[in-house]
This record gives C-alpha cells, sequence and structure tokens, in this order.
C-alpha cells in the first residue's frame, strides 16, 4: 500500500457506509425492526423468568452442583442474574447470527458490479478490511443495545444498578465483539469466494461440517491431532462460559489470530478474483 | 512524456481460450480514441484489463505510467463498465457522493460534484431516487454520470450509448465531445459513426488482435472522396464522376454513394469540381467526405 493514510481513510469510509446501511435503508430498518422483536422475546421471557428463577436458593444450589460438573459454576456469580443468562445466550448464539447478517459482505456487490464503480478509487483489501470493519461496527452497536436493554430490565427489577453491572456489561460487550470478530471474517472470506449472501452462507455452513468431518476422522485415527480441534473458531466458547470478569480477555489471543488469517485469506481471493 | 497507455506483447486466456492475444500499443492523451471491432473481439476483456477488473496472463499494460488497479491511479482513472449497477438500496446522489468521498472529496465538495455531473447527463432532479426506479437509459447516463467525478485523466467508456434513444444517445456524444478538452476518452462501441464523429484514434481489436491502430481521419486527405446523392441513375453519375479530370477511379460503395480515388496533385479541388459537376446535372447531394468513412478505412483493408 503506497499511501497507508488514504488506506485507512478509505477503510473508515467504507465502515461508516455499513453503518448508514443499518439505519438509512429500508432494508437496515427491517433488519433493526427484526432485532428488536426477537431482543423483546429474549429479554421479556429467558433472560426475565431465568433470572427471577436465579434468585431462588433452591435453584441456584441445584444449577451449582449442575454446572460445577461441567465446569460452569462462574455463571451464578455474574453480579446480575440476567448478565449471566444473557452472557449465555449470546455466547451460543450470536456466533450463527454473525454467520446470517455479515455473509453479504462483498458477494452481491460483485455479482451486480458496484464493485467495478468501488475499485476504480479504492484497493481490493480496503474494501475486504472496510466492509468486515462496517460489519463489526454494526455487531458492536447492536449488541451494545441489547445489552442495555438487558441492564434496563435488571434496574427495573432491583430498583438501581451495582456499579460492577456497567463493568461486567463492558467486559460482556467487548468479549463479544472478539469472539463475533473470525466468524464475521470467515464470511469475509466466503463472500468473497461466491456471489450471493445464500451461497456465502451456504458455503460457511457445509464448509464447516466438511471440516468437522474431515478433523473427526483424522483424530478417530489419529488421536494425536486432538488438539487440531482447539483451533477452530468458537473453540474458546466452552471456556468462556466457565469464567467471569477480566479473567475472560485472557482467551481474547486465539479469535483475533484467527481473525487476522481469515481477513488474509479473504483479501487474497479477493486480490485474484475477476470482477 | 509518459504514455497515457502502453500495452507490451499482452495477452489474456480464459482457460484454454485466447481473448487477446500479443497485443502492442501506445496511446498518448488527446483527442478520444476508439475501440472498435466484432462481438467476441475482446473489446470489454481489454477494458476490464484497464480498469484492473482482470490481469493480464502474460506482458505488461500501464496506465499513465502504473499497473491498472494501482493506487496512484484513484481518481485519475475512470470507466463507465458494461453491465454494472448501482447498489439499490440507495439513492443515485447517496452513492455518488460516497464515491465522491471515496476520490477525497470532502462532503460539500462531494456532494457539488455529484449534482454537477448528474446535472451534466440531464438527470439533476433524479439525484433522491434509486437506482431500480429508473430506466435503463437513465440508469446508463448515471453511470457515466460517476465516470464524471471530480477530475479524471481517461475515462474509459464501455458502450456509452448501447441502449439510449436517439435523443439521449446525441446528448452523451456532445457531452463526451464538450469534455474531451479535458479529459482523454477510450470509447468503446459497435456505433461506427458514432466513433468516427467522436474520435481521433481508432484500435481495431479483431479475434483478440490489433489489426489496426490509427488515425480516424488518416486516409482522408491522400485523393480520396466520398460522394453520397439523392436516389438517382447510379450508372449515370458513375460515368460521369469517372470523366471528371484526376479520377483514377470510381466506386460504388452503397446505394447512391460513390467513392472517388483521384490524384490530388493533378486535381488538389476535386471537391469543388464535383460538387460544380452535380450543380451543374442537376444532381442533389446529401453528404460529400474527404477522404474514406471510417467504415471504408477498417473493412476495405480488413477484408481485402
Amino acid at each position: 500500500m503506497t499511501n497507508f493514510p488514504a488506506f485507512v481513510s478509505h477503510c473508515a469510509l467504507l465502515a461508516r457506509f455499513e453503518l448508514y446501511r443499518l439505519v438509512g435503508s429500508p432494508r437496515g430498518w427491517f433488519a433493526l425492526g427484526a432485532f428488536s422483536v426477537i431482543w423483546y422475546f429474549l429479554l421479556r421471557y429467558p433472560i426475565f423468568e431465568a433470572s427471577v428463577q436465579l434468585q431462588q436458593p433452591e435453584v441456584q444450589g441445584m444449577l451449582g452442583r449442575v454446572f460445577g460438573m461441567v465446569g460452569l459454576h462462574n455463571l451464578l456469580n455474574w453480579p446480575l442474574p440476567e448478565l449471566s443468562v444473557y452472557w449465555l445466550i449470546t455466547l451460543l448464539l450470536l456466533p450463527l447470527v454473525a454467520v446470517l447478517t455479515s455473509a453479504d459482505q462483498t458477494a452481491s456487490d460483485r455479482s451486480r458490479g458496484t464493485l467495478r464503480f468501488l475499485t476504480l478509487r479504492t484497493s481490493r483489501s480496503a474494501i475486504v478490511l472496510g466492509r468486515f470493519a462496517g460489519q463489526m461496527l454494526v455487531q458492536a452497536l447492536l449488541v451494545l443495545l441489547s445489552l442495555l436493554a438487558t441492564l434496563a430490565l435488571a434496574g427495573w427489577r432491583l430498583g438501581s444498578l451495582p456499579l460492577a453491572a456497567f463493568e461486567h456489561a463492558l467486559i460482556v460487550w467487548l468479549n463479544l465483539l472478539i469472539v463475533l470478530a473470525p466468524f464475521t471474517a470467515l464470511m469475509a472470506l466466503c463472500s468473497a469466494l461466491v456471489r450471493s449472501s445464500k451461497l456465502a452462507i451456504s458455503l460457511a455452513i457445509v464448509g464447516s461440517g466438511l471440516l468437522m468431518g474431515l478433523l473427526s476422522t483424522l483424530i478417530w485415527y489419529w488421536p494425536d491431532f486432538l488438539w487440531l480441534l482447539e483451533y477452530l473458531p468458537g473453540a474458546q466458547l466452552p471456556l468462556l462460559l466457565g469464567e467471569q470478569g477480566w479473567n475472560t480477555l485472557q482467551y481474547a489471543a486465539l479469535p483475533l489470530a484467527q481473525t487476522a488469517v481469515l481477513l488474509t485469506l479473504a483479501w487474497l481471493v479477493m486480490k485474484g478474483k475477476a470482477l | 512524456m509518459t504514455a497515457l497507455i502502453r500495452a507490451q506483447a499482452l495477452s489474456k486466456k480464459f482457460g484454454s481460450k485466447t481473448v487477446l492475444d500479443n497485443l502492442n500499443f501506445s496511446l498518448e492523451a488527446g483527442d478520444p480514441i476508439a475501440l472498435i471491432g466484432p462481438n467476441g473481439a475482446g473489446k470489454t476483456t481489454l477494458f476490464s484489463l484497464l480498469c484492473g477488473y482482470i490481469s493480464p496472463s502474460a506482458g505488461q499494460l500501464e496506465i499513465l505510467g502504473h499497473k491498472p488497479g494501482s493506487s496512484s491511479l484513484f481518481g485519475r482513472v475512470s470507466a463507465l463498465p458494461q453491465d454494472a449497477q448501482l447498489d439499490p438500496n440507495f439513492s443515485v446522489q447517496t452513492q455518488l457522493e460516497f464515491y465522491g468521498r471515496l476520490q477525497g472529496m470532502n462532503p460539500a465538495t462531494a456532494k457539488a460534484e455529484t449534482a454537477r455531473v448528474l446535472a451534466l447527463v440531464d438527470l439533476a432532479d433524479n439525484g433522491k431516487q434509486k437506482a431500480t426506479a429508473l430506466s435503463h437509459g437513465m440508469r446508463k447516463r448515471v453511470a457515466i454520470a460517476q465516470a464524471l467525478l471530480g477530475q479524471p485523466e481517461l475515462v474509459m467508456l464501455d458502450e456509452p450509448t448501447a441502449g439510449l434513444d436517439p435523443v439521449n444517445a446525441m446528448q452523451v456524444r456532445k457531452l463526451i465531445a464538450s469534455l474531451s478538452k479535458e479529459a482523454t476518452f477510450i470509447i468503446s462501441s459497435h456505433n461506427i459513426f458514432e466513433l468516427e464523429r467522436l474520435c481521433g484514434t481508432v484500435l481495431y481489436l479483431e479475434h483478440g488482435r490489433l489489426q489496426q491502430q490509427q488515425p480516424t481521419h488518416q486516409q482522408g486527405v491522400a485523393g480520396y472522396l466520398t460522394v453520397q446523392l439523392e436516389p438517382g441513375d447510379n450508372q449515370r453519375v458513375q460515368l460521369l464522376l469517372s470523366q471528371l479530370p484526376g479520377v483514377q477511379k470510381v466506386e460504388l460503395l452503397q446505394k447512391n454513394e460513390f467513392g472517388l480515388c483521384y490524384d490530388r496533385e493533378l486535381c488538389p479541388d476535386l471537391d469543388l469540381t464535383v460538387l460544380a459537376l452535380l450543380r451543374a446535372e442537376g444532381l442533389p447531394y446529401r453528404q460529400l467526405t474527404l477522404g474514406r468513412s471510417l467504415e471504408q478505412q477498417l473493412f476495405s483493408v480488413v477484408n481485402g
């Protein structure tokens, strides 16, 4: 890259345009509406009901024993039960949501020819990185909104919120962004490989299934390769569920490295693609 | 001085099919340049290489001294790519302003530039509309407008008037003619008469090879006159024309169109002599052209 400031500026403009896609287009409004409805039901039923149940000593005791057996006893130590349930739900749910919502980073623009207009003005590397950053920006905003709603729900139940709740919400937010980054980067790669978001989603699901099948077969015959499973996107999720507080960030290196590798692959694919 | 475009041993293959074969040419900035060739000749492939959409299989290609797609060319080279469409989720204005921002303009300049280029293609009132709400011709004009954002030095237009009605096609031709002092245009088209009017140089591609590179009017002063008349007795006209002093040969090119080969030294004012003859014989004419038409230049050489 001969002009680094221009590259950074292009990435920022592309990322901001993705945010504008969310708030400035009917398609974005529809997505925001769907997001609000889904989160209303998640907050109203699983999160609210479970947090009420978690206040019961007998439920706490039973869950403590169950979670203790699978190494998740820390789930009950969050300052707010709402955050415990939020943490559990989002860690399991949001990676899938990220795969579904960030599938169209470049695919339909390439199919439509819009990338031909863009590449006359900015580099393919800026498009890959800018679109990825844009998706992360959108996800950061949506996760923040859902976290604020969860805190509001807890505040409504308790009448006030302990200061630790805000600190833990910040930890959850940072962790979720780190968790979502490799899945979003995976979709940057899939989107660069095919010409529609549906194909990108199919490729991600089928590709992950095939990879898991291959690894399982490999490990079946050569159990020494079991460690390979620890390097797949999301491999740190069970460990994260068992942690709490700033300790959770100890698992950040792997997803960040996975993100870097997947984005590099996406850039290489995009660089060699005919537009 | 750096050439505008320089191609050396440029080839492009798709699988085993050679689409462009060992092209060598150099183009300077100036009058519009025509890219002509039959379907499948490799025109769009050459455009795609020039825009950096695809990479050559062999050889070298430089625009203003840089590889196509280089960041040094952002904002300096623009194009109307064939079949490319804007994002259907945003208004035309939003997208053109965004392109302006990517070209380094501040928000106010990008907005003003967008208004300027939309006015150039007569779409000043359509900026708020989405591309999907526009007709095919309007979408084409929007795509031309995006190519004019900023101050590009080279504007490449792939079939700029294809699909436009005659009035809009004429407006686009006028626009190119009026802007050709500010930027060098490369225009690919099947409309040979359009290119003849607009362009100073022609590249003729056939079967992926560069058959000719020449000025559009190169042979115009080399002893040839094209005369188009109102319908009449062609045999009589051909006889009358062939009897003029200095005329070596009279060809019936098409219905009522004659080509006169003549010796320029013997008869430097043959055009005036022909006009006098036509007037004296009461033969109304439609057009008198010094030299061969571009169509004749290209196909008389290519086809024999």
